[in-house]
């Protein structure tokens, strides 16, 4: 069963994969490929970041096989990842007729896709410290999302699980500190996933909490749980793909 | 070996339920009463997702089929042992669990397409023992709603000649519910028939009364036995479909292997 992973440019989506497949890991590992061979392919070693999405192709299918462990031992995940650059998001992008026979590609793999993981950015008014004009507003961010729903109802109708990763959280709140309170653990976690969702969507989500209750009613089935991710914090950035391998591993 | 269908309308509780059953450890405790043995790789792995996704605080998915042939088929063992120094017995069952969507459109008139056929063949096909019937809701309208499907679902057991020999065990399902947990120890009269009056006299009427059988049951239970308050929390956000367990280490259903054994040895 696939995964479809997608996001803006720029919202960290490689680097977070690139993160997840590290070996020191805690419940979540990468077993294919391995971390080193992800590098070599994700990695600019001259730039010292990752690579940029190469717009020139929309669909990057890469296999994944993940193991997560789960209260009832390690399960495997074969993971499809579909990895997009943002630049296909655009409406010039897709309405060009270059890019016609790329963009139905993507549209015919997400179509029968019953999970998605989708990566946002943090919004300007969130962020402490960095360069808070790098990002958009929550206006904007808002509007994106809004853009998303629209997506999301039009053209995933099988989708059952959909994952919100709000990324870059060091930018935004300590870490440390939420990975501690929302911790997983296969045996007792402090929290229950209903839990870690409604503390998560009340905190950071706020300003879009009515259009996922809105989204949730329109498309039958859904489930839309809400996560904030950062590569600097193996425990948050491992908890969506849990919650992914609670439903779709085998 | 005896074979159930397992209907109801959408988010009746089907699956969670059948969870429960495969899910002993947690759901029989130490009761020396029942041992269920999950006997198939099927029931294995919903036991399994119980463990991952109940007892984490999440719910099931709606179940959806593209094929009747495609639905998993669930079979335990299940050993009933009555007083202590008499011999226990045991029976074995497997299970279909159908998409509520499926059995409530038996009661649309343009109705027919192949999975509503091949569920009608299948839930009528002369070695099923019976059918547990799975109601949730009670709001206004629903009984009329539920009454119709009854009925049509009454005449195509008539159609299939199974109307003298297929045992119907009705239950109303998630009754933890505050309004619910009451009227479990009479279910016909405090729940049937206060809630659902119409439906229920719609079974009375129809079915030989030796062949149903109403019950009360709790997939989820409540919190303690002097602390009656449900041990469900209803989620935000999905028009209160699902619910997850509130005090997970307190999961204790109520009543759910009685219809059960009832269908198998009337």
């Amino acid at each position: 069963m696939g995964v479809i992973y997608i996001g803006d440019r720029e919202t960290g989506k490689t680097s977070l994969a690139m993160e997840l497949a590290n070996p020191n890991s805690h419940y979540v590992k990468v077993t294919h490929p391995d971390y080193e061979n992800l590098k070599v392919m994700l990695y600019d070693d001259a730039e010292g970041r990752t690579k940029a999405t190469d717009a020139s192709q929309a669909l990057y299918d890469r296999a994944l096989e993940i193991q997560v462990e789960l209260p009832t031992g390690k399960k495997e995940i074969l993971l499809e990842w579909l990895d997009t650059p943002g630049e296909i998001w655009r409406t010039r992008w897709q309405q060009a007729d270059e890019n016609q026979p790329e963009w139905q590609k993507f549209l015919g793999s997400i179509v029968d896709s019953e999970g998605i993981l989708l990566v946002v950015p943090p919004y300007r008014e969130i962020i402490s410290g960095a360069n808070r004009e790098d990002y958009i507003t929550q206006q904007q961010w808002c509007n994106r999302f809004e853009r998303w729903v629209k997506f999301f109802r039009q053209d995933c109708p099988k989708v059952r699980h959909l994952v919100l990763c709000l990324n870059k959280a060091d930018l935004f709140c300590d870490v440390n500190k939420e990975a501690s309170r929302l911790e997983y653990s296969p045996n007792r976690s402090p929290m229950t996933w209903q839990k870690r969702n409604a503390y998560v969507m009340q905190r950071y989500f706020r300003p879009i909490q009515t259009q996922i209750e809105h989204l949730n009613k329109n498309i039958s089935g859904l489930a839309i749980r809400c996560f904030i991710t950062s590569i600097h914090n193996r425990k948050l950035l491992e908890l969506p793909w849990i919650y992914l391998g609670s439903f779709l591993a085998d | 070996m005896g074979n159930i269908c397992v209907i109801g309308p959408r988010a009746s509780g089907k699956t969670t339920y059948l969870a429960a059953l495969a899910y002993k450890r947690m759901t029989i405790g130490k009761s020396k009463q029942f041992n269920i043995i999950p006997l198939n790789d099927d029931s294995r792995e919903i036991a399994e997702k119980a463990e991952n996704i109940i007892c984490q605080g999440e719910s099931f998915e709606p179940t959806r089929v593209e094929s009747v042939d495609t639905l998993p088929d669930y079979s335990f063992k299940i050993a009933v042992k009555k007083f202590p120094r008499i011999k226990e017995e045991s029976f074995q069952l497997v299970f279909k669990d159908y998409p509520g969507e499926v059995f409530e459109k038996i009661a649309e008139s343009d109705a027919g397409d192949a999975i509503q056929e091949e569920f009608i063949e299948e839930c009528f096909r002369k070695d099923v023992e019976g059918c547990l019937i799975l109601f949730s809701d009670w709001i206004k309208g629903t009984d009329n709603h539920y009454n119709r499907i009854i009925n049509r679902f009454l005449e195509l057991m008539d159609s299939h000649d199974r109307a003298k020999d297929l045992r119907l065990a009705v239950a109303m399902s998630k009754c933890e519910r505050g309004e619910l947990w009451s009227g479990r120890l009479d279910p016909e009269t405090d729940l049937f028939n206060r809630h659902l009056p119409m439906t229920t006299a719609t079974l009375r009427e129809k079915v030989t009364p030796k062949n149903i059988r109403f019950y009360a049951i709790s997939t989820f239970g409540v919190l303690r036995r002097n602390d009656p308050r449900p041990n469900r929390i209803d989620e935000q956000g999905k028009s209160g479909q699902a619910s997850v367990l509130r005090e997970i280490p307190r999961w204790q259903p109520y009543n759910i292997i009685a219809p059960l054994y009832w269908l198998n040895k009337g």
